[in-house]
């Protein structure tokens, strides 16, 4: 196990950059994939794509984003990815049914973005458990797929 | 390994406690895990300290602290008021504070545990507040409710489902409740207790351990 206590920076920063980019080359750089709920963890374990069992240990202060680098020393870097967030699009086919799905929405306490006249739900899990929820608005056509 | 000087560790501060936050229906047996986790964490030399989050009350806080299984100034209420499940979610400000708060008195703490109002099977964690969280249920609760797919069920890091004891008393068909339990996890753990006798507790204290407490010896 190998404990990451440190965020040594991003790996956009020029000083970072370049050495990562000699070891990515040297096939020296370890992912560690996380969620976009799983980022905002503190402490975490999890494999990397190598394999490597990591354990990360941050202050509370601290917070991973997208590209922070956790280790980097002349063999190797960890460096976090952030997968891709994905959205169910909703859109409501009129007012009635907007106040009702963004009700909806609250009641389950989802976590919404607004986009013109459809409503984003970021998955946080299988979209087919969403999509089982919103099944009767979606079966009368209140509610379609954006 | 390298072994340059400079690659020495230089001595470290303490780092902080894991937060981990129980959560699950009311009478699901979550105060009762807590009174079992206490005292084999402390066996394990684990500095530890509790928030329990009541709705208007601090009864839980009390009963931990008669207990005598642990050192009252290390068991704090959180008064949530109407909702509970907010003070884990939207908003943890209070519980944080609290948490902040046993950290700075208690300098060497390596976990702190959370115990959540009350809820509902949709709620859930805020990860800003628990790096961890275990959902609680029970086998008296049906065992249709790893069925309902609720969020708690279905989001938490350890699926507790409790008083397996109880299963012949209320017809619920406990291999059955097993298997479907292991299908809405989708392979993510789940463990059977019995919280009255401690029974199968030693496995949720190494699941803790294992993901949270990994720098202990
Ligand atoms: N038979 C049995 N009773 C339990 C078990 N766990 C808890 N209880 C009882 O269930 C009741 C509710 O437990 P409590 O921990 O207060 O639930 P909470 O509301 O989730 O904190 C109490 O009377 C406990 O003694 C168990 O595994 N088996
Ligand atoms: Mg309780």
């Amino acid at each position: 196990m190998l404990i990451l206590d440190r965020i040594l920076g991003q790996a956009s920063d020029p000083a970072l950059a370049d050495r990562l980019h000699d070891l990515s080359h040297a096939g020296q750089v370890e992912i560690l994939s996380l969620s976009g709920s799983d980022i905002q963890r503190h402490r975490l374990r999890l494999a990397s794509d190598r394999g490597t069992d990591c354990a990360i240990r941050l202050e509370r202060h601290q917070q991973l984003r997208n590209g922070s680098v956790l280790m980097l020393d002349a063999q190797r870097a960890i460096v976090v990815q952030m997968q891709d967030q994905q959205f169910l699009s909703l859109q409501p086919r009129d007012t009635a049914a907007a106040l009702e799905l963004g009700y909806f929405a609250g009641n389950m306490h989802w976590t919404v973005r607004f986009a013109g006249d459809t409503l984003q739900i970021p998955l946080n899990g299988p979209e087919t458990d969403y999509l089982e929820r919103l099944a009767p608005m979606l079966a009368d056509g209140r509610v379609q797929r954006a | 390994m390298s072994t340059a000087l400079n690659a020495l560790p230089l001595p470290q501060a303490h780092p902080g406690a894991a937060r981990v936050g129980i959560g699950g229906p009311v009478g699901s047996g979550k105060t009762r895990l807590l009174e079992q986790l206490i005292p084999r964490f402390i066996a394990r030399g684990i500095e530890l300290a509790i928030i329990t989050n009541d709705l208007a009350t601090r009864e839980d806080a009390e009963r931990v602290q008669r207990s005598g299984l642990i050192d009252p100034q290390r068991v704090i209420p959180v008064e949530t008021g109407a909702c509970p499940h907010t003070a884990i979610r939207e908003d943890p400000t209070l519980n944080l504070q609290m948490a902040d708060a046993l950290e700075a008195r208690f300098k060497n703490l390596d976990l702190i545990l959370i115990e959540s109002g009350g809820d509902n099977l949709a709620s859930t964690f805020s990860l800003d507040l628990v790096d961890y969280w275990i959902f609680v249920i029970d086998v008296a609760g049906g065992d249709d409710i790893p069925r309902k797919r609720g969020p708690g069920v279905l989001s938490c890091d350890l699926l507790v489902v409790n008083k397996y004891d109880l299963a012949p008393y209320v017809g619920v068909d406990l291999p059955r409740m097993r298997r479907e339990s292991a299908q809405a996890r989708d392979g993510r753990p789940v463990l059977f207790t019995n919280c009255a006798t401690g029974d199968g507790v030693d496995a949720v204290v190494d699941a803790i351990s294992r993901a949270v407490l990994f720098d202990q010896p």
